[in-house]
């Protein structure tokens, strides 16, 4: 991954083209970066062992196995394969899942939604938890509310999601019996998993405002500001927030990546359809075509919100467009 | 000390419940709880640990698929809870010839969608598990050739060997029947998406890893079942499983482990119920090599691993000892031989004697879910002095070094445990005890004759005196210790009764519902 700030500071004075042209640029990176993940992913789920062998009852006789491979095409040359597999990429024809027996898109189109779904709710109840808390402790730094809010923090960050899941079920499912303790469907399936996702994220980003948040309010302009008689309120949301969002957006971007990674554990907690759980299974039976695809989705993710984040930053940060 | 704990952990909770307010702000979503609110009628939920891997019945092999699709498709013979074999989509059976098995249908039996389930069906489904192009995963049929109509309710199955065994195969997805008018309206990718059998129940819905819904099928041949809906839900985590039968989401929680249906004892208005299983588990012994070759060490380790010690410690009781590796209520189970008796000090004599006074250093292959089980049986192995390191393994690692070219993939020893689904005791020896099967580490001239004897014999008598013998051979040369039958384990509010069978496999038509 490419650090946001030294390629946003290359940036070009015309803004137009050079936003263009970057975008071109990291686009064609991205591209590159994606074909390296393929090509890693084929590699490694082949190192990982023979699907035959999981698909098959193990009193299965060698001329079962051998017929099994050759109909999955699995006998074949691995140089064949794999040139069929990158041809297969560009028009998204990523092959047969062996266990499921359908294409492996369909498969992994199917879960798509519910993993944004729980992803971008976790995402939500973070930002929403995180950007009060982590406003409020800067505002009282070194009192007792900001050490209160960042003792949470410290909790909330050193918890694991598993755990937090299942106390999660036991209070809200098991005693006081107000929300499903797993299953897909209305907003109430998504209220605990969503809050345990959101859990170490909520004190990443609490914790980086804070310190952003204490940065920048000790900073000259603050000075003028409170010299010009606003008031605190106003200095914080007016002139602190903007500025101290910068590393906090890029904090946030990459907590787009752990909140997918770490819906792989808060989905099966809660039994949640999403891919994680499919990359799970899939990883067990060893079926390759979808453990590939998996991974490309997860890796492409990962470059996609990148390549925004860098993009927000012309946005949030002038100087950022100005500087050649 | 002691009484601001409580003030806190109760702060703690109520900070918790500040979290999920929002939850709090919709009551009116929240009565909507539940996977099947709504659905009329009595619905009977069970969470197994993972969804059907496909709903076509002939590409699958696993036992949560088969749960899922018994209810919907039958198979030609079947197993009461008696254990028994009975009629299922055939009335009768007979072998004419050795090489030949005929099959009298069921007259009347339509599937789901009208179609009659005849002969001609009947031997459609064989052949069609029989292609390679179906790339089926059932092995069963290994010896069939094909299946022919011999009239408009009698099929004949064509073996190229004697296979004895063939009506107890064809009660499993061997003998599944589905339907041929509609699969070729629809394809293979049509029927997996909405299935179409012959079974109690009719298939409904299917969200993968959220929930799988049937209704009872009014027109069943053996009568409809006594509630309306059927739902499979997969919870892959035990905890989550349990915690959602305490919220009253699922009625059963099937495949739990001993030590995880402990979690709930003693939670009102849920209970444990154990019966009977036969997965059978045991140590596989590399008797080509080292200390191993000796009869003396192997029957040394049988004395010193304490099964019934074993059983209560680690399995909470949920197991039944086994003589040697045929369970129970296989057909060539011969009660007259008894399991070996755990003696300590017989054990080390026997070690002393091989030449092995200080014992030896070795070491035991598990599955990572059976490391409970395997740390036991090492430390019971320490008391007579055998040092055996515990390897752990996760379960596509074992399978792939079990049926790997090189028996010895596994170490000297190995955790194993088989499901002989056909109830007979073939099952369980068919690829570990003759020298030339896949996983045996053993050659003895006398196992192979026995194994011939009640492999290509057809006649039942022949075959349990072969099987008798190769029991008294196998607890005698002991390359194998022998260790228990597990208990199925359910763990269920007080809404279901049904009693399972000791295949344990998921058939939910005779079950009854408490509204």
């Amino acid at each position: 991954m490419t650090a946001p700030v030294t390629t946003a500071t290359r940036l070009p004075a015309r803004a137009g083209a050079g936003v263009l042209r970057v975008v071109v640029t990291k686009v064609l990176t991205a591209i590159v970066v994606l074909f390296f993940v393929a090509t890693a992913a084929f590699l490694l789920v082949r190192l990982s062992g023979d699907p035959v062998k999981l698909i098959l009852p193990p009193d299965a006789t060698a001329a079962q196995e051998a017929t099994l491979r050759a109909s999955l095409g699995l006998d074949r040359p691995l140089i064949t394969q794999y040139l069929d597999y990158l041809a297969g990429l560009p028009r998204l024809k990523l092959g047969t899942s062996l266990v499921y027996d359908q294409p492996v898109t369909d498969v992994l189109f199917s879960r798509i939604p519910a993993t944004l779904e729980l992803a971008g709710a976790a995402l939500l109840v973070a930002l929403a938890l995180a950007v009060p808390a982590g406003t409020f402790a800067a505002m009282r730094r070194g009192r007792a509310g900001d050490s209160g809010v960042m003792a949470g923090v410290l909790v909330g960050q050193s918890t694991p999601a598993f755990w937090v899941g299942i106390l999660l079920i036991l209070i809200f499912a098991v005693q006081l019996k107000i929300l499903p303790a797993s299953g897909y469907g209305g907003i109430e399936h998504l209220i605990l998993p969503a809050v345990t996702l959101a859990v170490y994220s909520v004190a990443v980003i609490a914790r980086l405002l804070r310190s952003s948040l204490i940065d920048v309010l000790g900073s000259d302009f603050i000075r003028t500001a409170k010299a010009k008689g606003l008031g605190t309120g106003g200095i914080v949301l007016g002139h602190g927030m903007r500025n101290a969002a910068l590393p906090v957006v890029t904090v946030v971007g990459l907590e787009v990546g752990s909140l997918l990674g770490g819906a792989i554990l808060t989905e099966q907690v809660f039994s949640w359809p999403g891919l994680g759980r499919l990359t799970v299974e899939a990883i067990q039976n060893r079926d390759f075509p979808l453990v590939q695809a998996a991974v490309l989705f997860f890796a492409a993710t990962f470059v996609i919100v990148n390549l925004l984040v860098d993009l927000s930053y012309t946005i949030l940060d002038p100087r950022v467009r100005v500087t050649s | 000390m002691a009484p601001p704990r409580p003030r806190l952990s109760r702060r703690d909770a109520l900070r918790l419940g500040g979290l999920a307010l929002p939850a709090l702000a919709l009551p009116s979503l929240l009565t909507a709880c539940g996977s099947a609110a709504g659905t009329p009628g009595t619905v009977l939920r069970v969470a197994q640990t993972s969804d059907p891997k496909t709903l076509d019945p002939q590409k699958q092999g696993d036992l949560t698929s088969m749960n899922v699709l018994i209810n919907m498709f039958d198979t030609l013979t079947t197993r009461g809870p008696d254990n028994q074999l009975k009629p299922g989509l055939a009335l009768s059976w007979s072998s004419p010839d050795p090489l030949t098995w005929r099959f009298k249908l069921r007259p009347g039996v339509k599937f789901h969608n009208g179609e009659p389930c005849d002969a001609k069906a009947v031997a459609f489904s064989i052949n069609r598990l029989l292609d390679p192009a179906t790339k089926s995963p059932i092995v069963e049929l290994r010896y069939v050739k094909q299946a022919v109509v011999v009239d408009p309710l009698t099929v004949d199955l064509r073996c190229s060997e004697a296979d004895p065994i063939i009506p107890a195969k064809v009660s499993l997805f061997g003998g599944v029947a589905v339907p041929p008018e509609y699969l070729k309206q629809v394809g293979s990718a049509g029927f997996a998406k909405h299935p179409v059998g012959t079974g109690p129940f009719t298939f409904e819905e299917f969200e993968r890893d959220h929930q799988l819904r049937m209704r009872a099928n009014p027109a069943y041949w053996g009568g409809k079942p006594a509630y309306d809906e059927l739902v499979f839900l997969p919870m892959a985590d035990p905890s989550s499983a349990l915690a959602s039968l305490q919220s009253d989401e699922v009625d059963i929680v099937a495949g739990l482990t001993p030590d995880a249906a402990l979690q709930i004892q003693g939670y009102p208005g849920v209970e444990i119920r154990h019966f009977p299983g036969i997965r059978t588990s045991y140590l596989s012994l590399d008797t080509t090599q080292g200390p191993l070759r000796d009869v003396r060490v192997r029957q040394a380790l049988n004395h010193a691993v304490d099964v019934p010690l074993l059983i209560k410690a680690v399995l909470d009781g949920k197991a039944r000892e086994v003589p040697t590796m045929f369970p129970r209520e296989s057909f060539g189970f011969d009660p007259s031989i008894t399991p070996y008796t755990r003696d300590l000090g017989e054990a080390k004599r026997l070690l002393a004697e091989a030449g092995y006074a200080n014992g030896f250093d070795t070491s035991i292959s598990a599955l990572t879910a059976d490391s409970n089980v395997a740390e036991a049986i090492s430390g019971l192995l320490a008391k007579v002095g055998v040092r055996a390191r515990v390897d752990l393994v996760d379960s596509g690692t074992y399978t792939s070094r079990l049926t790997s070219d090189n028996r010895g993939a596994l170490g000297p020893i190995y955790l194993a445990a088989s499901t002989g689904w056909t109830l007979d005791a073939e099952s369980l020896v068919q690829s570990n005890v003759r020298h030339d099967r896949r996983q045996s580490r053993w050659h003895n001239a006398e196992a192979d004759r026995l194994i011939d004897g009640e492999e290509l014999s057809l006649a039942p008598a022949d075959r349990q005196k072969a099987f008798t013998s190769l029991q008294q051979l196998l607890k005698q040369e002991a390359p194998f210790v022998f260790l228990y039958q597990i208990d199925n384990v359910y763990a269920v509010n007080t809404r279901p009764t049904w009693q399972p069978g000791v295949v344990g496999v998921l058939a939910m038509a005779s079950a009854r519902v408490t509204p």
